[in-house]
This record gives structure tokens, C-alpha cells and sequence, in this order.
């Protein structure tokens, strides 16, 4: 009898653990989903509910980089945040749980591993292009200006195509025939530093559809290297 | 019954035992063979054909063919042999002439041998596979004499020396000559060749190498061409003389190669009198002479052709590049048409016409003539002067040959579109100041226009023929409904449709009081008729007649701009106006007016204005009073403006920038159209047919094409393809 109660018991108890376990893993969740939300709080302007381009400040420092870094902008990629400079609740919650981190000490050893994501060729792509958008900042702005490009230039491709981000950023600038720059333009920039060996230019063809302001590019590094 | 059997019949054939001689074929032979020798003898009026044949025949059929073949070859090897030797024997000049007699013989007595044996050509040769007598006759000939040790290099020697000694001039017997030669094409083709051609045509290559060496040392080029004409010619006619048809194209082929080929470079660049030289001094007969002698070997005609264009983009370039030119514009546009006439007349006249000179020609004037980019300007500015006086007193028909000729150096022009901008901007002027000598001439030149370009591109032209019209209908009426003001016509008005006329956005400036009334008038009237209209006086556009008495009650017409017509009339009220009152009281702009007081104070002869102080430009400072003293022998004065015919620096330069400006949306379209159709294409092809849609208007340079795809990648009209670079696809 006894025995029987005790399986009942032990059965009971068994329900009782799974839902126990069910409520602690979703307890668990939702204090994880806490800790991030105050976190987020922590660092949110308290009128516009927003992580505002001072609290991102702020954030940097407790994260120990730098506001320009690019680990920044990965960061926003991973969130796929949409204005430069704000991270909502909604954003904020989806970088950080993609990134597994609730805390601010998790989250600056992700970063890491974040980069290596990034930079991985499948991801790379989009983030370059994403680094683009993300300078758009007026509604149906179209393009960034050379200023602007030449920061995220160095800051996105610099590490890995250094050579050819300074002379671009040198062309950029002594240049006068354009004043901004657009996506199309922009992602050819990556597609050349990719496929063009440099500096000899030697599989360039200026008859292929390279955006002008490449072409152009190309005729003043040949007329410096003469 | 049906068991029986049929029987065959056999009729067996009648045997006739003939007993034959023993000594039959002998004896037999040996009256054959008598014969023979007869016959080599001349002496063959005694056979008898009908004996002879019968013991041939016998013998053949008694079957002593074999006896019969060997014995007509040894026989008339001995003979051949005996006639070598008498031909061997025969000296010097009379060497031909003792072998043709004797082939003549050999091939009479030939032909009795052969009727005589005629049973055994047919029948013993035929089944034995042997040489047929006649054949069997000229091997033997060819053998014992044409190829005898002692003949065959004597014979040849002897060809040649003739062939040469006709070369220098001199007669040699011609009909001996020929029977040799068909003496040795009777032997069989190889025999030609390999005893005489063959050797001749060597022999003939190194008389010419050495002679053409010779020629070219000491000849001038047309000189030079001459002669190498003439021994073509000669040989030529050697051939039709004496030599086998078929070795014309040989013998000519050496003469060209040694004389035309190998010198080719030399002969067309030789100095001073070279094809340039030909070129430059239209020496029709000696280009003809050179095209026809160089047409004969490979690249020959690639070489003058070659040569001509170089020559004609340089001289092209120095005549498009001469700053002197520049100066006057209807010299440069006279010049580039005689050039072409030049060349048009030596393609015509020398070169047969030939397509592929025209289309060098073309492609060099082409070249030149966008080397300037002025040339559109210029080649308008002709036509303007032309249709301005240049064609008074000319007929029809040459009007339309010189419209045509500008038409023709029109096609050449890459920026069309250009063109169209001038040639608006002088009829413009032409229409509006009454210029135009002939309606005819100018129409005359829009159709050709509209047929070379098409319609859009004469559009506007055509609307400002249409203003023209309608302006006069509008003054009828105007006049019509206002009769107060009589039958003079005091204002003229010419109605422009914006858009039509290469108008500029002007400041309208102050009419006088008089002017003023009347151009209300016919505002009111005009958009009484015309609702939803607007008007706005191109004061810097007219021109008016006044009145004016001077000093000593001289009274003259005065011809002026509108400009300088309200100047004039501030006059009746003052005797003295500083620059700045004129100014304020009219408010022209102030380059106009400066230009416009210049023109009435400073230009001799027309100084119906006097300006303090004295001197050549108008200054801010300066005062003007009408000039007293002025005079004319003229009732009616012409003032013109001073104003420079060809455009300013920053003038062309605007209209430059307005004509690229132009071309941004029809590059834009052009490359919408190509997409909407093709979905996918990849940027060279683009580029291709965006160049092939607008060829026709101007040039579109790939870069600037390029810059409008991007704009409109950037617009959304067009995407790159993810994978393949080059591609862009259509966004609809």
C-alpha cells in the first residue's frame, strides 16, 4: 500500500519536477529576459525609452572599446539596429540573445566570438553593405557623404585591405567630381579591394561595368605610380 | 504427245583455209617499209594508198601487228635521226627555220604513215595498249629531236635570245616564232612547259629584277609606272602573238611581281614625286596608272589606300587645327568642301570609283572634321552665310548643289546635336532680321535635315517657319481690328512659341511711352483672340527704323536694335544723358547697353551719338549727346551692333554645357528603352546600342553613358546582377 502510495507520491512528484523544471527553465528565461531588459534600462534615456547616442556612450566605456570601434557597428549589425546612433528595447533584446549574454561582463566577452562572425565571408558581405545603410540617417537618403565614407571605409575594410583603403581615402578626398557617395558605389569598393590584385591593377578592365568612380581611381593610381 | 523434244540447230561458220607464205610477213614489210621511206623522201606520188593500206591490213590480220609496230618505229627513228642532223647542221638563223620545215615534213608524212596503217591504229594498238601512230610519231619527234643532246639547249637558247632581242626593240620573225612555240604545245603541254616556259619565265623574272632596279634608281614615280605599263602591255601582247594562252596570267604575274611588288613601298613614297605628290598635284593619269598596276598584286590597293588616308588626316588636321582658319569660319567650311571635291574627283577619275577608297575617304573626313569640336558651329555659320547673301544670283540648281555638299560634310559630324543648337540659334536670327535671301533655300535645307536626322530633330526648325507664318496672320488682324491706327504699320510683332526658339530668359527694359501704348494694344488684342497665353516682349531680339534730323536739318532713316532705339528716343527730351541716366531711364542690361551705346557713339560712319570723353570703350562715367555733325551719304543708316559673329569664350561654353546637359535624359531613355527589352543585358552591350540608338543625333561618350547607368542604379531603374557583375537587370 505504502508502496503504492509512494509510487504515487514519486509519480506526483515526477509531474510535479517536469513542471517545476518547465517553470524554472521559463523562470529562467524570463530573468534572463529581465536581467537584459534592465540592463537595456540601465543604459536607456528615460523620456524616449531609447538607448540614445549617450547611452551608447556610456555602454562603450563599461564595455572598455572605443564608440568608434567597429566592434560597435557589429554590434549594431548583430541588433539589427535601424538608426545610427539609437538602440531600441526590441533591437537590443535581439542582438543580445543572439549573442547568448544578459549581462554587461558576458557581453564584452562575446564580442570576440561577434567578430569572427562578422567577418566570416557569408556574413562579411552583409555587413559592409549594412555599415552603409547604417549612415543613412534622413528618410530617403540615398547616399553618405565622402567624409563619412572615408571613417567607415577605414573603419570596416581597414584591418584587411589596408593598402588600398588609404589610397582610396587619399583619391576620395583630392578628388572633386563627387561629393557623396551611394550603395552601388560603395559595395563596389568592396568587390574591387576582393577582386583586383593591387597595386599593379593588372586584372582591371576599365570596359567592365566598375562603377566611374572606380575607373577613375584607377587612372589617378597609375598616373601617381608613373 | 508433249514428251517431244525440241532440237537445237547449229550452223557452223565456213572455215577458209588460207596456206600462208612463210616469207609473207617479210615481204610484205618490206614493200610497207619502201613506202616509208618514200614518203620521207617526197617521193610518195607513186604509191599507191589502196595497196598499201590492203598490206597493212594483211599483215594485221595474218597477225604481224607486232612485226608491223617495230618495224614503223625503227624505221622512222632512223629517219628522225638523219633529220636531227641536218637540223643540227643548220647555222645560226637558220636553225628555226630548218626545224619548222622539217617538223612541217615530219607531220605531212606523219599523217600518210597513219592513214596507212589506219587498220592498225584501230585494231592491233587499241588491244595491245601501244601508242597510237600519230602520238607514237610526235614521242619519236620529241625524243630524236626536241630532246637530242645537240638540239634541246639550242633550241631553248635560241627562243629566248629572240624573246630578249624583242624586248630591246628590236623585230624578230614573229610567224616563226609561233610555229615553233605550237610546235612544242603539239608535243604536249609538259613539253611547253618544261622546254620553254618555264626557262622564260625565270629568264623574264631576272630581266626585270635587273630592270625594274634600274628604272627605279633613275625614274621618277609616274615615269616609273609608265614604262612598267608598257612592259606589261608588251608582254601581254607576246602572248597574244606567240606564246599559249595560258601562260599570260605566269609571264604577267612575273612582270608585276618583280616590277610592282617589290618596289611598292619605294614607288609610293618616293620623294617628290611619290602618291602624296600625285595627290597634291592632282595628277589624275598617273593615279590612274598606279591604281591599275597596283590592283594586279596582293595588298597593292590596301597600300595607296593606306597611304592616301594617312595623308589626308594629316593635311585634315592641319586644316581644322589652323588657328588662322579658325578666323573665318566660311573659309574653313570652303576649304573642308574643296578637299573633298579634290578627292572626290580623283576617286571618280583615277580610281575606278572604287568603294573602298570612298569609304576611306569618309572614314579620314570623318576623323578630321571632330577633331574640332567647332565644327558644328562652323559648318552652320556657312550655311547662314550662304542663305544670308552667299547665294544671291545663284540658280536653283547650284543652290541645292552647295546645300547638298553641306549636307555631306554634315554626316560626317559626330555631334549632331550641336549643329542643331547653332543652326537654330543663326536661323533664329536670320528669320527674325528678315535676312533670308531664299525661303526656298531654307526650306530646301530643313527637308534634307529631316530626311538625314528625322523628324524630332527638325521639329523645332519647322515651328519657327510656323511663327513666322502665323505672326503675319496675327498682325493682319491686329491691324484689321484697330483701324485708328492707320495704314503704317508702326509696331510689327512676331509671336515665338517658347521652346521653338533659342530664346534667353531677358530682362525686358523700359520702352519708350510711345512703344509702350502700342505693345498693350496688341497684348489685349493678342490674348483676346488667344486665351490661357502668355506674352513677353525679347526686347533684345528687335530691331526698329526711326526717324531722326540732325544739325543741318539733315534727316536720315536710322536702322537700329530695339536697345538702341530706346536710347535714341531718351534724346528727344535731353540734349545730354550721363551713362547712368540712360541706365535708369531704359534698364537694358549692362553689357547690352555698353555694346549697344559703342555701336551708336564709337563705330565711324555711324556715330549718330558723341560721347565725353572721346574714346573707344563705354565707360560708367561717360555722357552722350546727339551728335550734330553727323553725316551720310545714305538716306537710310544701317547701325549695326557691335557684336562678335562667332560666339564668346563663355558663350560656347554655355551653349557647350547646354548641349550636354541635352543629352543626359536622351542617354537616360536610350538606355531605359534597351532594357525594358531586353531585361538582362550586360554593360558592353548597353553601351554598343545606347552608341547605335543616338549615333545619328552625337556621340555618346561610354563614360558619360556609364555615369547615367549609375544615376539610374542609384534611381532604381536598373540593379547589377548579384552574381554576374556585368549584368544589369531591368527594375519595372
Amino acid at each position: 500500500m505504502r508502496r503504492c502510495v509512494s509510487r504515487k507520491t514519486g509519480q506526483t512528484n515526477s509531474t510535479e519536477a517536469t513542471d517545476l523544471f518547465r517553470s524554472a527553465s521559463s523562470k529562467a528565461s524570463s530573468k534572463e529576459m529581465e536581467r537584459t531588459d534592465n540592463l537595456f534600462y540601465s543604459y536607456a534615456n528615460k523620456s524616449s525609452g531609447l538607448i540614445d547616442p549617450e547611452g551608447i556612450e556610456s555602454l562603450c566605456s563599461d564595455l572598455e572599446v572605443n564608440h568608434t570601434d567597429v566592434r560597435i557597428l557589429m554590434l549594431a549589425w548583430k541588433m539589427k539596429a535601424e538608426k545610427q546612433g539609437y538602440f531600441t528595447l526590441e533591437e537590443w533584446r535581439r542582438g543580445l540573445k543572439g549573442l547568448r549574454v544578459d549581462t554587461i561582463n558576458k557581453l564584452k566577452k562575446a564580442l570576440p566570438e561577434l567578430e569572427k562572425e562578422v567577418r566570416r565571408p557569408s556574413n562579411f558581405a552583409e555587413f559592409y553593405s549594412y555599415g552603409f545603410r547604417y549612415c543613412l540617417t534622413e528618410e530617403k537618403q540615398k547616399s553618405v557623404d565622402i567624409e563619412s565614407v572615408c571613417e567607415l571605409l577605414d573603419l570596416v575594410l581597414g584591418s584587411q585591405f589596408r593598402a588600398q583603403v588609404d589610397y582610396l581615402i587619399e583619391y576620395l578626398k583630392v578628388q572633386t567630381d563627387y561629393k557623396v557617395i551611394n550603395l552601388d558605389q560603395w559595395m563596389g569598393f568592396y568587390r574591387f579591394c576582393n577582386e583586383i590584385s593591387f597595386p599593379d591593377f593588372s586584372n582591371y578592365d576599365p570596359n567592365l561595368a566598375w562603377p566611374l568612380i572606380l575607373d577613375n581611381f584607377v587612372e589617378w593610381m597609375k598616373e601617381k605610380q608613373t | 504427245m508433249s514428251n517431244q523434244k525440241k532440237r537445237n540447230f547449229q550452223i557452223e561458220a565456213f572455215k577458209h583455209r588460207v596456206v600462208v607464205d612463210p616469207k609473207y610477213a617479210e615481204k610484205t614489210w618490206n614493200i610497207l617499209e619502201h613506202a616509208i621511206h618514200e614518203i620521207y623522201n617526197h617521193n610518195a606520188s607513186g604509191l599507191s594508198f589502196e595497196e598499201l593500206y590492203r598490206n597493212a591490213y594483211n599483215m594485221v590480220l595474218h597477225k604481224f601487228g607486232d612485226k608491223l609496230y617495230s618495224g614503223l618505229v625503227t624505221t622512222m627513228t632512223l629517219h628522225l635521226k638523219e633529220i636531227s642532223k641536218s637540223i643540227e647542221a643548220a647555222q645560226g638563223g637558220l636553225f628555226l627555220e630548218e626545224l619548222n620545215r622539217k617538223w612541217n615534213d615530219h607531220n605531212k608524212a606523219l599523217q600518210m604513215i597513219r592513214d596507212i596503217l589506219m587498220y592498225m591504229d584501230r585494231t592491233y594498238i587499241p588491244s595491245t595498249h601501244k601508242t597510237p601512230v600519230h602520238e607514237l610519231g610526235l614521242n619519236l619527234w620529241r625524243d630524236n629531236i626536241i630532246r637530242c643532246n645537240k638540239i634541246q639547249t639550242r633550241l631553248l637558247n635560241t627562243l629566248l635570245e629572240l624573246v630578249q632581242r624583242e624586248r630591246t626593240g628590236e623585230v624578230i620573225n614573229r610567224g616563226l616564232m609561233r610555229n615553233i612555240i605550237k610546235m612544242l604545245m603539239d608535243l604536249g603541254s609538259s613539253v611547253y612547259q618544261e622546254d620553254f616556259e618555264k626557262p622564260f619565265l625565270e629568264v623574264s623574272a631576272e630581266f626585270y629584277r635587273g630592270e625594274s632596279q634600274a628604272f627605279i634608281e633613275c625614274c621618277d614615280c609616274g615615269e616609273y609606272l609608265k614604262k612598267a605599263e608598257r612592259r606589261l602591255n608588251e608582254e601581254m601582247e607576246r602572248v597574244t602573238h606567240y606564246l599559249d594562252a595560258k601562260s599570260e596570267e605566269k609571264i604577267t604575274n612575273v612582270v608585276e611581281k618583280e616590277m610592282i611588288a617589290n618596289h611598292m613601298l619605294r614607288l609610293v613614297h618616293m620623294e617628290n614625286s611619290g602618291l602624296v605628290n600625285m595627290l597634291l598635284d592632282d595628277k589624275y593619269e598617273d593615279l590612274g596608272r598606279m591604281y591599275n598596276l597596283f590592283r594586279r598584286v596582293p595588298n597593292g590597293l590596301l597600300t595607296i589606300r593606306e597611304v592616301m588616308t594617312s595623308h589626308l588626316r594629316e593635311t585634315g588636321k592641319q586644316l581644322v587645327s589652323d588657328p588662322e582658319r579658325l578666323k573665318d569660319p566660311v573659309e574653313f567650311v570652303q576649304r573642308l568642301l574643296d578637299e573633298k571635291d579634290k578627292y572626290d574627283n580623283i576617286i571618280s577619275s583615277a580610281f575606278n570609283n572604287d568603294k573602298t577608297f570612298q569609304n576611306a575617304l569618309n572614314s579620314s573626313f570623318e576623323y578630321f572634321i571632330n577633331l574640332n569640336p567647332r565644327s558644328p558651329e562652323f559648318i552652320s555659320l556657312f550655311v547662314d552665310d550662304k542663305l544670308r547673301k552667299g547665294l544671291k544670283g545663284v540658280t536653283e540648281e547650284d543652290v541645292e548643289t552647295i546645300l547638298d555638299k553641306v549636307m555631306m560634310l554634315f554626316r560626317y559630324l559626330q555631334e549632331k546635336d550641336v549643329f542643331e543648337k547653332y543652326y537654330k540659334q543663326h536661323l533664329a536670327k536670320r528669320l527674325l532680321s528678315g535676312k533670308t535671301v531664299s525661303d526656298d533655300a531654307e526650306r530646301s535645307l530643313i527637308v534634307k535635315l529631316k530626311t538625314e536626322c528625322g523628324y524630332q530633330f527638325t521639329s523645332k526648325l519647322e515651328g519657327m517657319f510656323t511663327d513666322m507664318k502665323t505672326s503675319q496672320d496675327t498682325m493682319q488682324g491686329f491691324y484689321a481690328s484697330h483701324p485708328e491706327l492707320g495704314d503704317s504699320r508702326t509696331l510689327v510683332v512676331q509671336v515665338l512659341t517658347t521652346g521653338s526658339w533659342p530664346t534667353q530668359p531677358s530682362v525686358t527694359c523700359n520702352l519708350p511711352a510711345e512703344m509702350s501704348v502700342l505693345c498693350e494694344k496688341f497684348r489685349s488684342y493678342y490674348l483676346g483672340t488667344h486665351t490661357g497665353r502668355r506674352l513677353s516682349w525679347q526686347t533684345n531680339m528687335g530691331t526698329a527704323d526711326i526717324k531722326a534730323s540732325f544739325g543741318k536739318g539733315q534727316k536720315h532713316e536710322l536702322n537700329v536694335s530695339t536697345y538702341q532705339m530706346c536710347v535714341l528716343m531718351l534724346f528727344n527730351n535731353s540734349d545730354r544723358l550721363s551713362y547712368k541716366e540712360i541706365e535708369q531711364a531704359t534698364d537694358i542690361p549692362a553689357p547690352d547697353l555698353k555694346r549697344c551705346l559703342q555701336s551708336m557713339a564709337c563705330v565711324k560712319g555711324k556715330n549718330v551719338l558723341r560721347k565725353e570723353p572721346m574714346s573707344k570703350d563705354i565707360g560708367e562715367d561717360d555722357a552722350f549727346f546727339v551728335n550734330d555733325k553727323f553725316t551720310s551719304k545714305f538716306y537710310k543708316v544701317k547701325i549695326g551692333t557691335v557684336v562678335a559673329q562667332k560666339e564668346s569664350e563663355p558663350e560656347k561654353q554655355e551653349t557647350r554645357q547646354r548641349v550636354e546637359e541635352d543629352r543626359k535624359p536622351q542617354i537616360e531613355a536610350a538606355v531605359v528603352r534597351i532594357m525594358k527589352s531586353r531585361r538582362v543585358l550586360d554593360h558592353n552591350n548597353v553601351i554598343a546600342e545606347v552608341t547605335k540608338q543616338l549615333q545619328s543625333r552625337f556621340l555618346a561618350n561610354p563614360t558619360v553613358i556609364k555615369k547615367r547607368i549609375e544615376s539610374l542604379i542609384e534611381r532604381d531603374f536598373l540593379e547589377r546582377d548579384n552574381v554576374d557583375r556585368k549584368l544589369y537587370r531591368y527594375l519595372a
